[in-house]
């Protein structure tokens, strides 16, 4: 067995609360790594192409990576895989902290939960000393049933104990909306609809707790390394995430013309310096926060105002609590100019609330958004959602985390509820494969608009970093041309490696030459002769396995596409920012002729 | 020319804006690291830190110092990505 790995995963059948540790091969190790790739790999060898991602039988992965447990910066994360309930697609979420320590040490590199529970119930993975196996409960979770995913979390916590580390779906988890969350110590494996997932499973929560520890090839190599790469770490590369957090360049995309408003009607907000982060970091109180062995800290939570108890839009909701809101640039566009609301305590406030309920706030706010413009056009009869309401917004928020009036439709993401409201609504409903588009103007920035259309999960800026591509002198960001296709197939590569040894993406600008640098860290881990080379093979395995999943379920190419709007009208204010459904079709049919497909 | 600071650079820079004579962009970025010292992170000689890039009129992004500027540019210094 490889050094960094335990070699085996463990199959929980949670309809019979049986597990069975499964062997991995070293060259399947060797091959996936870990994380996504790994995960993907699982799912594939489990037959999961076929099965309604939200039956018993659908298994659902928590895999770790070599990098877990190491002293290396950044690595404490875990991917989430199984097959979407939002697109019926390939899902990877990944996630960070404290449960992928403890729950590699469990003495797997990964779980993979199938089956379904008889009722709500919390699964306990636990190990101790030199067991060889990891023992597995299922608990009845009734007392947990409608709590939010702190809640869940800390009294899970306070029940069994600190050293258990939780995850733990909130309410939407539980009412199965397709686009519920995982969530852990505050952070959430997103997009995607993991939660769901695990909510069909009538499993409320995780809670991980072991002391087996992998070995190192070379510890002493392993710790000059990581002392090396945190010392980096707080270099100009990172000083973005420190300073302003994820939100550093919501001006520049409003700048740009890039920053999607009021469902992608126009690429510039009104209101974006309310939202942005030297506004917030002017006017309210803000602490940062770093996930475990993370060296960078990224997450800047600020104070909100509080709002009393009473109703807002019709619906009754809580007083406010006087902790902070951990702010990514992703919450503030989706659930701010894309809805047309530039309050920044009702922004704060919403992506508060989608944490609590366990939802993406991605794929909420482009719900939401998209039901906004369906208002508008009279496709809807909703007269109350309207954008700029900000009581509109906190109270559709609430009515897709319990699945009533509304949010029963908006619970399915924008695709679905585009066919229940028609009108060819779908020309305009804001995702690809089912999957709601993030926070990048696709007219104006084109690469990333290719990255959109080919994501194997759906319109993603995680597994394609190709705005990095726009935002440099590589392209003409408003008019690409066929030379853009190799360099957005260099950033999902990269991000598929990322996301499979694990190390944080927001560490890539350190690295001067990242797969000779990966290969460094994993020969240290695992001994292995691995050079840049087999890594970048490595890496293209990764993505070729997501879509030969997709495919195996039903892919089409006429699925790597992006709504008609963006192909049909120009960006209003900024015309030159112009892609025709010609020019996007030669772009992806390229794309696979690089791969090879 | 204008020269418009965002993110980070708006940050170290301590202003959003301001006016500098310059006839290239490796004049501008020497004249900005003289003028504003906070910015020696960002300004590395006569080129930005590979973490930071440059937009001339919110069109092109531009690297070589030797890229002419005229007297009615308005050049952005900004990060290079930040991602959510």
């Amino acid at each position: 067995m490889s050094h960094g790995y335990h070699g085996c995963y463990l199959r929980i059948d949670v309809t019979t609360g049986f597990a069975t540790r499964v062997p991995l091969a070293d060259a399947t190790l060797r091959q996936f790594l870990g994380g996504s790739g790994l995960g993907v790999r699982l799912l594939l060898d489990e037959g999961a192409v076929d099965v309604d991602p939200l039956a018993p039988e659908a298994p659902l992965v928590f895999a770790f990576s070599p990098l877990v447990g190491s002293p290396l910066t950044t690595s404490a994360k875990f991917a989430v895989v199984s097959k979407s309930p939002l697109t019926d697609r390939i899902n990877d979420s990944l996630a960070s902290s404290g449960f992928a320590v403890a729950g590699k040490r469990c003495g797997c590199d990964a779980l993979m939960i199938v089956g379904r529970a008889a009722e709500l119930s919390v699964l306990i993975v636990e190990q101790d000393g030199n067991e060889e196996e990891a023992r597995v409960r299922l608990v009845p979770a009734a007392a947990y049933r409608g709590a939010t995913c702190q809640e869940t979390e800390s009294g899970l916590r306070a029940e069994l104990g600190p050293q258990y580390r939780v995850a733990s779906i909130g309410p939407a988890g539980e009412q199965l909306v397709r686009y519920a969350t995982i969530s852990h110590d505050g952070r959430h494996a997103g997009r995607g609809g993991s939660g769901a997932v695990l909510g069909s499973k009538n499993i409320k929560a995780i809670a991980v707790r072991g002391s087996r520890r992998v070995e190192w090839a070379r510890p002493q190599e392993l710790t000059a390394l990581s002392r090396d790469l945190s010392k980096r770490s707080f270099g100009p590369a990172t000083a973005k995430y420190r300073e302003l957090g994820t939100a550093t360049n919501l001006l520049t995309f409003n700048r740009f013309n890039a920053l999607p408003t009021r469902n992608f009607q126009s690429g510039t907000f009104e209101e974006a310096v309310n939202l942005s982060p030297e506004q917030l970091t002017a006017t309210r109180s803000k602490t940062r926060e770093s996930c475990v062995t993370c060296t960078i800290g990224c997450e800047h939570i600020y104070s909100v105002s509080p709002a009393k108890a009473g109703l807002h839009g019709g619906v009754r909701l809580q007083a406010d609590k006087a902790d902070g809101v951990r702010v990514e640039y992703e919450s503030l566009f989706a659930l701010g100019s894309l809805c047309g609301i530039g309050d920044p305590d009702v922004v704060l406030r919403a992506s508060r609330r989608c944490d609590e309920l366990g939802l993406d706030t991605i794929s909420a706010g482009g719900t939401i958004a998209f039901a906004m413009e369906c208002v508008d056009r009279g496709w809807l009869d909703e007269p109350w959602l309207r954008f700029g309401s900000g009581d509109a917004l906190l109270r559709a928020i609430e009515l897709i985390g319990a699945r009533k009036g509304v949010g029963r439709v908006l619970a399915e993401g924008s695709r679905r509820a585009a066919a229940a409201i028609g009108h060819d609504s779908i020309s305009i409903a804001p995702q690809v494969k089912g999957l709601e588009i993030p926070g990048y103007e696709p007219r104006a920035l084109q690469t990333m608009a290719l990255g959109f259309a080919v994501g194997p999960r759906g319109a993603d800026h995680n597994r394609s970093g190709a705005y990095e591509v726009d935002f440099s002198d590589k392209v003409d960001r408003r008019n690409i041309t066929l030379d853009a296709v190799q360099h957005a197939i260099e950033t999902e590569d990269k991000a598929a490696l990322m996301d499979s040894l694990i190390v944080c993406k927001f560490l890539r600008g350190v690295f001067e030459d990242f797969y000779g640098e990966a290969a460094v860290m994993l020969r240290a881990v695992t001994g292995w002769d691995a050079t840049a080379d087999e890594l970048r093979e490595t890496a293209r395995r990764i993505v070729a396995a997501k879509r030969r999943f997709n495919l195996l379920a039903g892919w089409t190419p006429a699925e790597d596409t992006l709504p008609e709007r963006f192909l049909n009208t120009p960006l209003p204010d900024d015309p030159a920012a112009s892609l025709s459904r010609n020019r996007l079709n030669e772009l992806v049919a390229e794309y696979h002729r690089q791969r090879g497909a | 020319m204008y020269v418009e600071f965002l993110g980070v650079p708006r940050q170290r820079a301590g202003v959003a804006e301001m006016v500098v004579e310059a006839r290239t962009l490796g004049q501008l970025l020497v004249t900005l690291s003289h003028q504003l010292p906070a910015l020696s992170e960002v300004i590395v000689g006569d080129r930005l830190q590979p973490s930071f890039t440059a937009n001339l009129n919110g069109d092109e992004f531009i690297s070589d110092p030797g890229t002419p500027l005229r007297a009615d540019d308005c050049v952005l210094i900004l990060s290079a990505d930040a991602g959510g």
